[in-house]
C-alpha cells in the first residue's frame, strides 16, 4: 500500500493551505494519541498527515481577563502550569489532570481533545460550563465560537475543512466551580458521567447564576438553563439540589456503553448533580 | 522515510513509514524493551521517555519523533538507582511491563524527588502489570527515591 | 551488580524469537459465529505470499484437542465462532501479511447460533459439532454437551428431606480474558527432517503429542522449545498457534512466526462463563445436611479442557465441608463463542463464588455467624470429602481464622465477608527431573517447568542446591527443550513447586548415590560442597565436580487418582490447595461503587522455597481476584465480543488495588504452589461483604450498576 505523505508545515498559513488543498484526505496530527490509534489499528488510512508541532505560536498559555490556551499545549502542561493552578482557573488544571495517565497527558493536546469530540472525555464538560470559546482560523480568516456550539455530536465539530483550532479561551469563572469525574469501573477509566458546576454566589450566599453541565453520557456536553433556574436568586438549598438533580436526570439524553447502561447513567446524573450542588448549600 | 533521532544518547537513523508507530520502528531497530500490548495507550508496556517525559510509543507516529531524544530501558546504566531498587525488592514477575514501570518511575523521581505514596500510585497508575507486582513496584519506587536523596 | 534482563528489557520472549529467513504470519478469522464455509478464493494474492487453507491440510489428521478431538487447524466446512481460523498467510513482513488478508475472498452461509450454555442443551438449539469421537471417560450426554460430570454421595438430592432449612439460588460468573501482556507467539520450522517449534506454552509435552498426532509423525521428530512468556495465566496451555504455524511453515518451506494482536487474544481463549444453581440444606443448629450443585459451563466452540473444568469446578462448589448428602451435575457445553480454557483459579473461581455466597445465605437464614457456620462444618483431618477421599494435612480452619482476625471479625461483621475454599491439583500427574554434572563441574537441572514469570528457575535452583547441600549459585537450569528435559505433565494447576520439589529431591538422592558409588563409599558418608565430593571422616577420598562430569541423577514423582465421571468417587486431588479470604468494604448505595477497606488472604503454603516468589505469587493472585470481583467480564453480543480491547475490558491498575495483607500459612511436609490460591476466595469474600452491606449480588463481576440493582432487588 502506498505510503501517506508526512507534511510538517512551519507556519500557520502553510498548515491551513495544506489542509485546504488536501481536504478529507489529510489528517491533522498534534499530540497524535487519537490519530495513532486509528491509523495503527487500520481504522483510518489518510493520504497525508499534517503535523503541527513545528507551527509556532500554538503552545502558549496566557492569563489576562481570560485564559487562553494554545492548541498544542498538552494536558500535562495545563495540569502542571503554576500560572493556571495559582489563578481563578485552577479548576481547569485539575480537570485536565484527571484525563487518562500522566503518559497520555504528556502527549494529548488541548486542540486535540476539543477537535476529536470524543464523548467519553472530561475537559469539554467543564469548559462548556465555563462558557469557553474556541478560536478557529481558516483561509477566510479567524472566527470564534462557543465550545458548546463547536462540539456537535460524536466526533463531529463545526471545524471547517480548511480551518484549524488555534486556541481555547476560557472567560473568568464565577465564584464557584466544580468538576466531578464519576468512574464506574477502574481508576484508569474514562468518565461514565462528568458533572461540571459553575455558580456565582454573592456575598450574602445567594446564587446569582448557575450552569450545570453533564458530559460523557451522549454525543456532546448537555446544559439545561431552565433546569438551573430554580437555584437563581436565593441560596442553594438541599431541596433545590435534589430537584435540579432530578430534572437533569429527566432531561439528559444518555447512551449505553461498557461503563454503564443508559438507565444507570440517568440514575447517576441525579445523584452526582445533587451531590455537586449540595456543596453549595450553606 | 528516513528518520533521524537519538536513542539512549546515540544517534540513530531509522526507516519507517509515515503511518507506522514509533514503537514498531524502535522494535525493528532493536530496541525491544518497548513492547506492544494494548496498542491504544492504556497499558504502558511501550513506554519510552521523549526528552525525559514518558510517552506511549504506540501512540506516536514514527516521523513525529524525528529529532527527539529517546530513552529506552536498554539505555539504563547498571548503577541506575531505580533499576537497582526494582532488583533489590524483586519488583517484577514476567518482566514484560517492567521497563515501562522503571522508566515511568524515573520520570516521576526526576520531577518529584520525594514523592508521597499517593503520588507514586498516581504516577504509576497508567502502567499495567497483569502478574500483579504492584505492591513491590511501589516499594521499589520508595526505595529508589530514598537512595537518590 | 548486573541488571536483570527483565529490567533492561533484553530478555527474549516467545514473540522475540527469530531465525534466518523467517516469514511473518497473520490469521484470517471468521466474522460469523456459525456459518458454512462455502468457498475460499485466494487467486488475488500476489506471488510470494504463502496461504494456508483447508486444501493444504487434507493429508493431515483432521482434528486436534487436549480432551476431545474437535478442532481443525483451519476451518474445513464450517466456522463455529467469531474469530475461528479460516486461513493463514505468511509474508516477508507483518504489513504484507496484513494486506494479504484483505485479498482473500470467503463465501459463508450463515447458520443459527447457540450463545447460552443452558439454551444450547435444548432440543431447538443448533448442533455445533457432528460425528465427534469422544474418549471413553467423557460423558457427552445431551445436545452440545461435551462432558457431564456427576457426583453422588450419601442420599444425593434425597438428602434434603433431612434438612430443617434449605436455601437455593442461581449465581453466574462472566467470561474473562487472561490478558497476558505478551500475546500468544510461536515460531516453527522444519529442518533435518524434524519439526522445531519455539513457543510460549505451559504445556510443551501436550503440544508435542498433539502435533505428532496431527502431522502423523513420531513424537521424537518434534522438538518443542519453550521461550519465556510475558505472562500466561492459563492462556498458553495446550495447542494454540503451534499447529497452524507448523502447517504454514511446512507449506512455505521456511520458518514462520505468528504473533497475535490484542484483539485476537479475546477470540482465541477465555475463561468459562458459568451458571450455577446451588441448593444447601442444614439442620436448624447449623449442621450441613445436603447440597446440590447444578452447573453449566460455556466452553465455547471447542472443548479444549472444558470437561476437566466442569469436573474440577463441580467438586470445588461443594466446598471444604462435611456434607453427608451431595449431588453434583456439572456440564461443559459447546456454544458459538470463542473457546474457553484454563484460567488462573481454574474452575474454582466460579465454583467458590457460587458455593460461598450460598453459605452466607444459609448463615443469614439461620442467624448464625458466617464464620461460625463455616468452622462448624469444615472438613478435618480424617474426614471423607464427597468424593470419598480421606482428607489429610487439613488447614482450612487455620486459614479461615487468620483471615477473619485480620478484619477484626469478632468486633462486628458490618460490611465484612469471608470465604474459604478447596481447590484440586492436576491429578493424576507425573513429573521428572534430572541433575547433571557438566564439563565445568556445574550442576545443571533438567526441568520442563515453563517460565511465565513465576520465578520457577529460582525456586528449583534453591530446591536442587538444598537437596545436594550446595550453594544455589552452583546450580543452573538447562534450556527448556523437549529433547533435553524429562517428561512433565505440564506447568499448570499450581502443581510445579509441589511436584518438582519431590522429583528434584529424588534426582538429588540418585545423583548422590552415583557420586558415592564413584567414590566407593556409602551414600550416607558422602559430603558435598561447592568444590566437589568427599567422604565423611576420610579427607583423602575426594573428587572435584569436574572429575564427576557426565554423572546424572534422575528423579520422578507420580500421583495416581482421578474421579469416576458418573459417581464422582475416587481421588480428586493428590493434595489440596487450601485458602481463605476476608474483606471489609464500603458501598456507595446510590452509585453502587464498592471500595475495599480491608482485604486479607490466608493461604496454605507449606514450606516456602523462595519467599519473594511466594509473596509475588500470592500478591498477584489476590490482585487477579480483585479484577474478577469488580472489573472483569467479557461482554458478548451473541457470538461477538464487544469489549475486546484494554480500554473496554479493564484489568486492575495500581490504584484499583487497596492495601491488602496476607498470611502464608506454613507447616507440613511439602511445598505448595501459590499461584492460584487467592483468586477464588477474594471475589467470594468481597461478594459476601457487599451482601453484608445490603446488596445481594449474585453475578460476577460486581460492577457498580449490578451492585445498585442488587440493592433495588432486595
Amino acid at each position: 500500500m502506498e505510503q501517506p505523505d508526512w507534511l510538517a508545515p512551519t507556519s500557520l498559513e502553510e498548515a491551513i493551505a495544506m489542509k485546504a488543498r488536501l481536504g478529507d484526505a489529510a489528517t491533522v496530527v498534534a499530540g497524535g494519541t487519537f490519530t495513532a490509534i486509528l491509523v495503527a489499528n487500520g481504522l483510518a488510512q489518510p493520504r497525508a498527515f499534517v503535523h503541527l508541532t513545528q507551527v509556532p505560536g500554538l503552545d502558549r498559555i496566557e492569563i489576562g481577563d481570560e485564559l487562553r490556551i494554545g492548541a498544542l499545549v498538552t494536558h500535562r502542561q495545563v495540569e502542571r502550569s503554576d500560572a493556571i493552578r495559582g489563578s481563578v482557573w485552577a479548576s481547569v488544571a485539575e480537570c485536565f489532570g484527571q484525563v487518562a495517565s500522566p503518559r497520555i497527558r504528556n502527549q494529548a493536546t488541548v486542540g486535540g481533545v476539543l477537535c476529536d469530540a470524543d464523548y467519553a472525555s472530561d475537559p469539554p464538560t467543564l469548559l462548556v460550563a465555563l462558557g469557553a470559546r474556541v478560536r478557529l482560523k481558516g483561509q477566510a480568516g479567524e472566527r470564534e465560537m462557543l465550545l458548546a456550539d463547536f462540539i456537535r455530536d460524536h466526533y463531529e465539530t463545526a471545524l471547517g475543512a480548511d480551518e484549524l483550532l488555534i486556541e481555547a479561551i476560557v472567560p473568568r469563572p464565577p465564584s464557584w466551580v466544580s468538576y466531578v469525574k464519576f468512574r464506574s469501573r477502574s481508576s484508569e477509566d474514562r468518565p461514565c458521567v462528568g458533572v461540571a458546576v459553575a455558580a456565582d454566589i454573592d456575598d450574602a450566599g445567594r446564587c446569582r447564576s448557575l450552569r450545570v453541565v453533564v458530559g460523557a453520557v451522549s454525543g456532546r456536553p448537555q446544559y439545561f438553563p431552565h433546569a438551573c433556574e430554580p437555584a437563581v436568586g436565593r441560596p442553594v438549598t438541599a431541596d433545590v439540589a435534589v430537584a435540579i438533580g432530578r430534572r437533569y436526570s429527566e432531561l439528559a439524553s444518555t447512551l449505553s456503553d461498557v461503563r454503564g447502561s443508559s438507565a444507570y447513567r440517568t440514575r447517576i446524573i441525579a445523584v452526582l448533580v445533587r451531590r455537586s450542588l449540595e456543596k453549595l448549600v450553606a | 522515510m528516513r528518520i533521524q533521532l537519538r536513542v539512549n544518547e546515540q544517534p540513530v537513523e531509522m526507516e519507517a513509514r509515515a503511518d507506522e508507530t514509533l514503537l514498531i520502528a524502535l522494535r525493528r531497530a532493536g530496541f525491544r524493551s518497548a513492547r506492544l500490548t494494548c496498542g491504544i495507550g492504556v497499558c504502558g508496556a511501550c513506554t519510552v521517555l521523549v526528552d525525559d517525559l514518558p510517552i506511549s510509543s504506540c501512540l506516536v507516529l514514527a516521523p513525529a519523533a524525528a529529532g527527539a531524544a529517546i530513552t529506552t530501558a536498554e539505555g539504563m546504566a547498571d548503577d541506575d538507582p531505580v533499576a537497582r531498587a526494582f532488583m533489590e525488592v524483586n519488583a517484577f514477575q514476567c518482566g514484560y511491563c517492567t521497563p515501562g514501570f522503571v522508566l515511568t518511575a524515573k520520570a516521576l523521581l526526576s520531577e518529584v524527588p520525594n514523592p508521597t505514596d499517593e503520588e507514586i500510585r498516581h504516577a504509576l497508575a497508567g502502567n499495567l502489570c497483569r502478574c500483579g507486582s504492584y505492591v513491590k513496584i511501589a516499594k521499589a519506587v520508595r526505595i529508589a527515591a530514598a537512595s537518590i536523596r | 551488580m548486573t541488571l536483570d534482563a527483565r529490567i533492561t528489557g533484553r530478555i527474549e520472549y516467545a514473540q522475540d524469537q527469530a531465525v534466518e529467513g523467517m516469514l511473518h504470519a497473520r490469521i484470517l478469522r471468521s466474522p460469523h459465529a456459525h456459518a458454512k464455509l462455502v468457498a475460499i478464493n485466494t487467486a488475488a494474492l500476489p506471488a510470494g505470499i504463502v496461504c494456508l487453507t483447508r486444501d493444504d491440510v487434507a493429508d493431515l489428521e483432521p482434528l486436534y484437542g487436549p480432551m476431545v478431538k474437535d478442532q481443525p487447524i483451519v476451518a474445513r466446512d464450517r466456522v463455529r465462532h467469531v474469530g475461528d481460523v479460516v486461513a493463514a498467510v505468511a509474508a516477508r513482513t507483518p504489513r504484507e501479511a496484513d494486506e494479504a488478508l484483505d485479498l482473500i475472498e470467503v463465501e459463508y452461509a450463515e447458520l443459527p447460533g447457540a450463545f447460552d450454555p443452558v439454551e444450547a442443551t435444548g432440543d431447538s438449539a443448533p448442533v455445533i459439532h457432528e460425528g465427534l469421537e469422544f474418549p471413553p471417560d467423557l460423558r457427552p450426554d445431551g445436545r452440545n454437551v461435551c462432558h457431564r460430570f456427576r457426583l453422588r454421595s450419601g442420599l444425593g438430592r434425597d438428602g434434603f428431606a433431612g434438612a430443617d432449612v434449605v436455601v437455593e439460588e442461581t449465581f453466574t460468573v462472566a467470561g474473562a480474558a487472561h490478558v497476558p501482556m505478551e500475546p500468544h507467539a510461536t515460531l516453527a520450522y522444519w529442518a533435518d527432517g524434524r519439526l522445531h517449534v519455539i513457543t510460549g506454552t505451559q504445556t510443551p509435552f501436550n503440544v508435542r503429542r498433539d502435533l505428532a498426532a496431527l502431522f502423523r509423525i513420531p513424537e521424537d521428530m518434534i522438538r518443542v522449545l519453550v521461550a519465556p512468556m510475558g505472562g500466561s495465566f492459563g492462556a498458553k496451555t495446550f495447542m494454540r498457534l503451534e499447529a497452524v504455524t507448523a502447517a504454514l511453515a511446512r507449506k512455505a518451506g521456511r520458518p514462520v512466526r505468528t504473533v497475535l494482536t490484542r484483539a485476537e487474544e479475546f477470540l482465541t481463549v477465555n475463561r468459562h462463563p458459568a451458571r450455577f444453581h446451588i441448593k444447601l440444606g442444614a439442620s436448624k443448629e447449623g449442621t450441613f445436611v445436603a447440597k446440590s450443585v447444578d452447573a453449566w459451563w460455556d466452553t465455547g466452540a471447542y472443548a479444549d479442557c472444558g470437561p476437566s473444568v466442569c469436573t474440577k469446578g463441580g467438586y470445588a462448589a461443594i466446598g471444604p465441608y462435611r456434607i453427608p448428602n451431595v449431588a453434583v451435575d456439572s456440564r461443559s457445553v459447546y456454544t458459538n463463542r470463542p473457546p474457553a480454557g484454563a484460567f488462573r483459579g481454574y474452575a474454582a473461581t466460579q465454583g467458590v463464588w457460587a458455593s460461598e455466597r450460598a453459605t452466607d445465605l444459609m448463615a443469614d437464614r439461620l442467624g448464625i455467624d458466617p464464620l461460625e457456620l463455616r468452622v462448624r462444618n469444615l472438613l478435618k483431618d480424617g474426614d471423607r470429602f464427597a468424593t470419598g477421599e480421606v482428607m489429610k494435612d487439613v488447614r482450612f480452619a487455620d486459614c479461615l481464622k487468620a483471615a477473619a482476625d485480620a478484619v477484626s471479625w469478632s468486633d462486628g461483621r458490618t460490611n465484612k465477608g469471608i470465604a474459604v475454599m478447596l481447590k484440586g491439583m492436576q491429578t493424576p500427574s507425573r513429573t521428572g527431573a534430572a541433575l547433571e554434572i557438566d564439563a565445568d563441574g556445574r550442576i545443571v537441572l533438567r526441568s520442563a517447568t515453563t517460565d511465565m514469570g513465576q520465578r520457577n528457575e529460582i525456586a528449583q535452583r534453591l530446591l536442587a542446591a538444598s537437596a545436594l547441600g550446595l550453594s544455589p549459585g552452583h546450580v543452573s537450569v538447562g534450556p527448556n527443550d523437549t529433547d533435553l528435559v524429562p517428561f512433565d505433565t505440564r506447568t499448570t494447576s499450581s502443581r510445579s513447586t509441589f511436584m518438582m520439589s519431590i522429583a528434584i529431591r529424588d534426582a538429588a538422592a540418585d545423583l548422590r548415590a552415583k557420586i558415592a558409588d564413584r567414590l566407593e563409599i556409602a551414600p550416607e558418608d558422602l559430603v558435598l560442597d561447592d568444590k566437589g565430593a568427599g567422604a565423611a571422616g576420610s579427607p583423602s577420598r575426594r573428587l572435584a565436580f569436574t572429575a564427576l562430569a557426565g554423572l546424572r541423577g534422575d528423579g520422578s514423582f507420580v500421583t495416581p487418582g482421578g474421579l469416576d465421571p458418573d459417581t464422582g468417587q475416587g481421588i480428586a486431588s493428590s493434595h489440596w490447595h487450601q485458602a481463605a479470604a476476608a474483606a471489609e468494604v464500603s458501598v456507595d448505595s446510590e452509585t453502587g461503587v464498592v471500595t475495599i477497606a480491608r482485604l486479607h488472604t490466608a493461604v496454605y503454603a507449606g514450606n516456602v522455597v523462595d519467599r519473594p516468589g511466594a509473596e509475588l505469587q500470592n500478591e498477584g493472585s489476590t490482585i487477579f481476584g480483585i479484577g474478577t470481583a469488580l472489573l472483569e467480564g467479557i461482554v458478548f453480543d451473541d457470538g461477538q465480543v464487544t469489549n475486546g480491547n484494554l480500554s473496554d475490558y479493564e484489568i486492575p491498575s495500581i490504584l484499583d488495588v487497596p492495601d491488602f495483607t496476607y498470611d502464608l500459612v506454613e507447616g507440613g511436609e511439602h511445598s505448595h504452589g501459590l499461584g492460584e490460591m487467592a483468586v477464588p476466595v477474594v471475589p467470594a469474600a468481597i461478594g459476601n461483604a457487599v451482601a453484608a452491606a445490603g446488596h445481594l449480588v449474585r453475578d460476577l463481576p460486581m460492577t457498580a450498576e449490578k451492585v445498585v440493582d442488587a440493592k433495588a432487588a432486595r
